[in-house]
């Protein structure tokens, strides 16, 4: 039982070691660790020099043995089976025209002339192209962008002639922060406002085959170009433009100040014009002919004018007493008028002429009455305050001396009664601001002066 | 008995065999997209013509009987083809330079290469293809087949 069970025994051991050794083959094919060790990696570039064509070939293990190995290629050449691989320190590498483009190679790594490893390729899909150069970057500053170009050695090809190509550009001080942009031709714009001011870029380019037919891998990054964007200055503005703004602006700013000013007094009259006020035309007219005479409504401007109050009955009672002199008429428009335009002789008003206070207020048209005329009097007695006062007392008629009573008399000449010309006459105190007009005749501001005079403004 | 076998095994095999190739289809095209023919059949061809054009001679306006003998016709392109392409196999011998040559045998080989043709092969023809290696004869083959390719290409892009 023993010897069985050890022979067993024994015989499982020999499997087991026998199965454990992997890869085993004749030719030694498939030896998966020696496999790993010889994998490799190719690249073509083609009409490289002239219409002779590279291939590279590497392997992927920096460590690998390479002494005695040796690459070969067949397949898809021209008028030759194969071709062997030239050995230049660890890469291996093919120069020549005989490269058919059209369908798939093989390529063999041998040891000893025995293949170690084999891989099958297309020549045309496994192209590198050459690194463009010559880049440079120009500012264009009336376009406020930068203008890239560069070359390549493909355009003047046959094969290789479509190409794509990557931008990369970078502020030098942010490492790692490529911007790339994809084109496939030779220039490009970048937008001065997309890039900072016053600031240093690096920028690149690098090709790979347009995928058309031919395919492959990116080439080596071109020599990098420096570039600095230029500082922001106001947008430099033309001299002439800016000067031109400035003054439009200050100009713009007068007017408004000038039209918040002057708006009151000068403009929105003429714009929204107003109502002409029939007092002050009135003062207005008569100030043209008389630049001195008093003309105002504004009994203020009377306040150094003497204006006595007349009392109603007892300038009654004179006037009848000088009617009896004179031969009495009625008083009736034309008289008023008469009276307005500076009669000669005096005019004495009807008893129902002799109005009461309260009759005066509105009522009567009737510039001088019995009693007004006596008022007529008293008001346009000159003073010696003011000369308009006094000019104004001069002009106006007065009749009766006698009525002359209040305070407020003062010694001044009394005019002659054919000078009478007072048209506005106030009895009752209280109605103070209510003229009496009467209508005048040719000198209607003459009579103005005279109301005018009569306001009380008690 | 024995001779009745005798009939059936030496007489219906070489008439099925000499029938096959009449019978046999046309050539299979692989390149029809045209992107082989474009970017390097095409480029090697125009190659040829230039350089034909900068050293030719004076040629005749008649065309070789044996060029005519073969046409492109319908259904008969991938065939016309593989013949064109042999005979330009046979120019390729002749004192070129290095590279027309290449162009040539790139021509040659790559247009092979895109046909799946089994045809049988001519001694006659072969004998003629010989006799005329002018570079007229030249020229004139090289227009056929990109003509030829041109026709294939339109009839791929109708489909």
């Amino acid at each position: 039982m023993t010897i069985l069970g050890t022979a067993f025994g024994m015989v499982f051991y020999l499997l087991q070691a026998v199965s454990g050794e992997s890869g085993y083959a004749q030719n030694g094919e498939f030896e998966d660790a020696e496999l790993d060790d010889y994998s490799f990696s190719c690249y073509s570039q083609l009409e490289v020099d002239g219409t002779q064509h590279l291939l590279t070939c590497a392997f992927d293990d920096p460590d690998v043995n390479s002494t005695n190995l040796e690459f070969e290629i067949c397949g898809a050449l021209l008028n030759v089976k194969c071709l062997t691989f030239d050995k230049l320190q660890e890469m291996y590498f093919i120069k020549t025209k005989k490269f058919l483009l059209i369908g798939d190679s093989e390529i063999h790594v041998k040891l000893g002339g025995k293949n170690i490893t084999s891989k099958k390729l297309n020549i045309v899909k496994i192209v590198k192209p050459e690194a463009p150069f010559d880049i440079r970057v120009i500012y264009r500053e009336g376009a406020n962008d930068f203008l890239v170009t560069f070359n390549t050695s493909h355009s003047q090809k046959k094969y290789v002639k479509e190409l794509m190509h990557e931008v990369a550009y970078r502020q030098e001080k942010n490492e790692n922060d490529w911007m790339c942009v994809n084109l496939s031709s030779t220039k490009l714009t970048l937008l001065q406002r997309k890039l900072q001011p016053d600031a240093m870029y690096e920028i690149k380019v690098r090709s790979i085959p347009n995928a058309n037919y031919f395919q492959g891998f990116w080439s080596e990054w071109s020599p990098t170009f420096h570039f600095r964007t230029p500082e922001i200055t106001g947008g430099k503005m033309d001299p002439v433009l800016l000067t031109i703004s400035i003054l439009s602006f200050f100009s713009v700013a007068l007017m408004v100040i000038l039209a918040c000013a002057l708006w009151k007094k000068r403009i929105k009259p003429i714009v929204w014009p107003s109502l002409p006020d029939h007092k002050k035309t009135l003062e207005q007219l008569c100030k043209k002919p008389k630049k001195n005479l008093n003309v105002s409504f504004n009994p203020e401007s009377f306040l150094d004018c003497q204006i006595h109050k007349v009392d109603g009955i007892q300038a009654r009672d004179e006037a009848e007493s000088f009617l009896q002199d004179t031969s009495p008429s009625q008083l009736d428009e034309s008289e008023k008028q008469r009276l307005g335009g500076g009669m000669q002789g005096p005019i004495w008003p009807s008893e129902h002429a002799a109005i009461t206070p309260k009759a005066f207020r509105g009522d009567s048209p009737f510039g001088c009455l019995a009693g007004s005329i006596s008022m007529c009097e008293a008001l346009v007695q000159p003073s010696s305050r003011s000369p308009d006062c006094r000019e104004g007392c001069k002009n106006g008629p007065h009749v009766y001396q006698g009525l002359l009573l209040g305070p407020g008399t003062t010694n001044s000449t009394v005019p002659t009664p054919s000078t009478f010309q007072s048209g506005i006459l106030t009895l009752n105190p209280t109605a103070q601001g209510q003229p009496m007009l009467t209508p005048l005749g040719s000198s209607q501001e003459e009579a103005y002066v005279t109301m005018s005079s009569f306001y009380q403004n008690q | 008995m024995f001779h009745v076998s005798f009939r059936y095994i030496f007489g219906i095999p070489p008439l099925i065999l000499v029938l096959l190739p009449v019978a046999s289809s046309d050539c299979d095209i692989e390149g029809k997209d045209g992107r082989e023919y474009q970017h390097v059949l095409m480029i090697s061809i125009n190659d040829l013509l230039d350089t034909m054009i900068k050293n030719r001679t004076n040629c005749p306006n008649n065309e070789p009987k044996v060029l005519k003998k073969h046409a492109c016709d319908d259904n008969k392109e991938g065939m016309f083809l593989y013949r064109a392409a042999r005979k330009l196999k046979q120019f390729v011998k002749m004192n070129n330079s290095e590279d027309f040559n290449l162009h040539l045998s790139r021509v040659s080989q790559g247009t092979l290469q895109l046909l799946n043709c089994t045809p049988k092969e001519d001694n006659k023809s072969v004998k003629e293809q010989r006799k005329q290696k002018s570079l007229c004869s030249l020229g004139i083959l090289l227009q056929k087949i990109k003509t030829c390719w041109n026709k294939i290409l339109r009839g791929s892009k109708e489909h």
